[in-house]
């Protein structure tokens, strides 16, 4: 990141679609270094065509990695997505107890000591990316993984690395990561350079210039959720459309 | 008084047979409804049939369908103060009863939804007050409480009209416009959320208060026509023409509404839209809710409640009164089983749904829901426990009996007191 910051740093994630090879690296990241139960995908790598919205057409085959289309014209692109870390989150507006917040930073996240599992928010989210700890859960064996110990801010519990039952988790941005200075795991973790983390506020960091001049594309616009988590489009022109 | 009539001497307290087995039946189903909630407790919500796809599922439903049950006891009592239907007026205790218990019995079914019940005081320590949850416990409060006072004062006014018919009146025009809130407010738990088109649509709560409405009325026809069967009143042809006048209208308009949410995503080609219209429609997967919503819920009740052969059937406003009701639990069904079951991301492997099975997948497109014994049972549970307070509360408050001042005969002067009071 920037050494020049302005008082309260804007976090932002910007995923270069260009550079998704659907090798999953990231979700796997995830749940390693936040110790997710088995079943669980904080972050998963959607199959899709190039630059197609995510309600845009039913899917052509349920399993991933198929291409989308008829042989020879046949299309193939990748959607990582996770907590989409919105400005304007329906869970935030929509949790009776407060427990999902957004900090200042623009990290939503979600209180495991104060929710009480009524999955309003689970409802509310048009991304669907967050799970409810139905019941005791089963972990990989081997003992926890990852950063392995509890995660506050200011007296909000919103990490740690069993979790109780009956409260919803998410993609944390990696909370305890990114306040010591350090990337999310996912970014860190991906070979390709796909995803890029920074400061949307300094104006001279990268990210700024992918969403102000690069192109980078927020899930599901209309809706007004106002995300930070960008997509820059696939470059490449398909053929025979304008 | 002129529309019901009780083989009971005015003014006398008319004490009943006990009925051990009906209530020694609905013990045991409470006892069974809570030992269920006890299992889940202890093994958390995977006891359910909800998982991450279908995270909502027939506690929401049926609570959202006690909430519409609970509406038309008032808005009858109410409306019959307030548009001077002399006929409903014998229902309005009875009304106002049945209300009580719906909206205890649907505050009650939230709490096995939640994930951590014990801290359900942290909705009054930390309330978001942009959270339409919010505003519909604080409705829910009000209308509980609302509906216990102006019941104790319908209970007072049928001893002493003259002194407590001011303040019966007051409340009947206080109570149509909260019957609606709570309505529409329940009804905005799904309207106002982006993220579902399927219930995304300003015609949600207009729909929530009319649906409540028919289904609140079926109730106490239904409740009424078990007091004439059981009890010993009898409801007048007045009465019943009303009732059946209620429930026809109100489905129309239903059903009006229901359609017209149908023409506008069937017209368009919206994907979001018509993937969940089609999970419905004949050939869907829930195309059974459809059929049981327009059918078993719509066309044979008003066969039931137009035909004049068929409406003169002994126990024709009674079977058109449970289809109805079964038609508008379809209806809540659809609601919130659909919204789940229409996939958010269209795209391959689709979402997490947050169990691990060595057998399956991790992910799932189209969403799944069978509810669990443990759902049956609290559900049956809380159901026996409606039975209950009505049963003690019609008993206790003697709900069906007319008023000492309204004499007990059918003549024109008793028809004016009542009227008048």
């Amino acid at each position: 990141m920037a050494a020049k910051k302005t008082s309260v740093p804007h976090h932002v994630m910007v995923i270069d679609t260009n550079r998704c090879v659907g090798c999953w690296t990231c979700a796997v990241a995830c749940k390693q270094v936040n110790n997710e139960p088995l079943g669980y995908w904080w972050n998963r790598v959607l199959t899709t065509a190039p630059n197609q919205s995510t309600s845009a057409k039913p899917p052509a085959s349920d399993n991933i990695d198929v291409p989308f289309g008829t042989y020879p014209d046949l299309e193939l692109a990748y959607l990582p997505v996770a907590c989409q870390h919105c400005n304007d989150a329906p869970c935030v507006k929509v949790c009776p107890v407060q427990a999902t917040f957004r900090r200042d930073d623009g990290t939503v996240l979600i209180d495991f000591n104060r929710c009480i599992g009524c999955r309003y928010c689970m409802a509310a989210c048009p991304y669907g990316v967050r799970i409810f700890n139905w019941g005791d859960s089963t972990y990989a064996p081997g003992g926890v993984v990852g950063y392995g110990k509890e995660y506050w801010t200011g007296d909000r519990l919103v990490f740690t690395p069993e979790r109780p039952k009956g409260v919803v988790e998410k993609c944390t941005f990696c909370v305890e990561r990114i306040d010591v200075g350090e990337l999310p795991f996912c970014v860190e973790a991906c070979p390709l350079g796909a995803r890029i983390f920074g400061d949307l506020n300094d104006p001279d960091s990268q990210v700024s210039e992918l969403v102000n001049n690069g192109g980078g594309e927020q899930l599901h616009p209309e809706l007004g959720t106002d995300p930070n988590v960008y997509y820059l489009p696939v470059a490449r022109r398909v053929p025979g459309e304008s | 008084m002129a529309t019901t009539t009780a083989a009971i001497p005015v003014g006398s307290t008319r004490t009943y047979r006990p009925i051990w087995g009906w209530y020694a039946a609905l013990v045991v189903l409470m006892a069974w409804g809570l030992a269920a909630w006890i299992y889940e407790l202890h093994y958390g919500l995977s006891a359910t049939g909800m998982r991450d796809v279908v995270s909502w599922g027939m506690y929401i439903f049926t609570f959202a369908f006690f909430i519409g049950l609970s509406a038309g006891g008032l808005i009858m009592a109410s409306s019959a103060e307030v548009f001077g239907i002399k006929a409903l007026k014998p229902l309005s205790r009875l009304g106002v009863l049945s209300a009580a218990a719906c909206v205890t019995v649907a505050a009650l079914m939230i709490v096995p939804d939640l994930g951590q019940p014990f801290r359900i005081m942290n909705i009054f320590i930390h309330p978001n007050w942009t959270s339409p949850l919010i505003w519909d416990i604080l409705i829910i409060t009000v209308y509980f409480v609302f509906s216990v006072v102006d019941l104790y004062v319908l209970q007072r006014h049928a001893t002493e009209p003259s002194r407590w018919r001011k303040l019966t009146r007051v409340l009947a025009y206080v109570g149509l416009p909260t019957a609606v809130l709570l309505h529409s407010i329940t009804a905005w738990i799904f309207g106002l959320q982006i993220a579902r088109s399927w219930w995304n649509t300003s015609l949600m709560a207009p729909l929530f208060v009319v649906s409540a409405v028919l289904s609140g009325t079926a109730l106490v026809t239904l409740l009424a026509l078990c007091a004439e069967r059981f009890g010993k009143v009898e409801l007048s042809e007045d009465t019943r023409r009303w009732l059946r006048g209620f429930i026809i209208v109100s489905l129309f308009v239903d059903l009006f509404f229901v359609g017209a949410d149908y023409i506008t995503v069937l017209w368009g080609n919206v994907p979001a839209d018509r993937s969940a219209l089609n999970l419905v429609m004949p050939g869907g997967p829930w195309a059974w809710l459809f059929w049981v919503e327009w059918i078993v819920g719509g066309v044979i009740p008003l066969a039931f409640l137009l035909v004049p052969r068929l409406k003169k059937m002994p126990g024709a406003l009674g079977l058109a009164s449970v289809l109805v009701i079964i038609g508008v639990y379809a209806f809540r069904i659809e609601l919130v089983v659909i919204g789940f079951v229409n996939p958010l991301t269209q795209y391959p492997p689709g979402n997490a749904v947050g169990t691990y099975n060595a057998q399956t997948t991790s992910f799932q497109f189209i969403g799944r829901y069978h509810p669990t014994w443990v759902e049956y049972g609290i559900i049956v549970g809380l159901v026996a426990l409606f039975a209950a307070v009505v049963t003690i509360g019609y008993r206790a408050l003697h709900v069906m009996e007319p008023s000492p001042a309204s004499g007990q005969g059918r003549g024109r002067a008793a028809v004016e007191t009542q009227a008048s009071s």
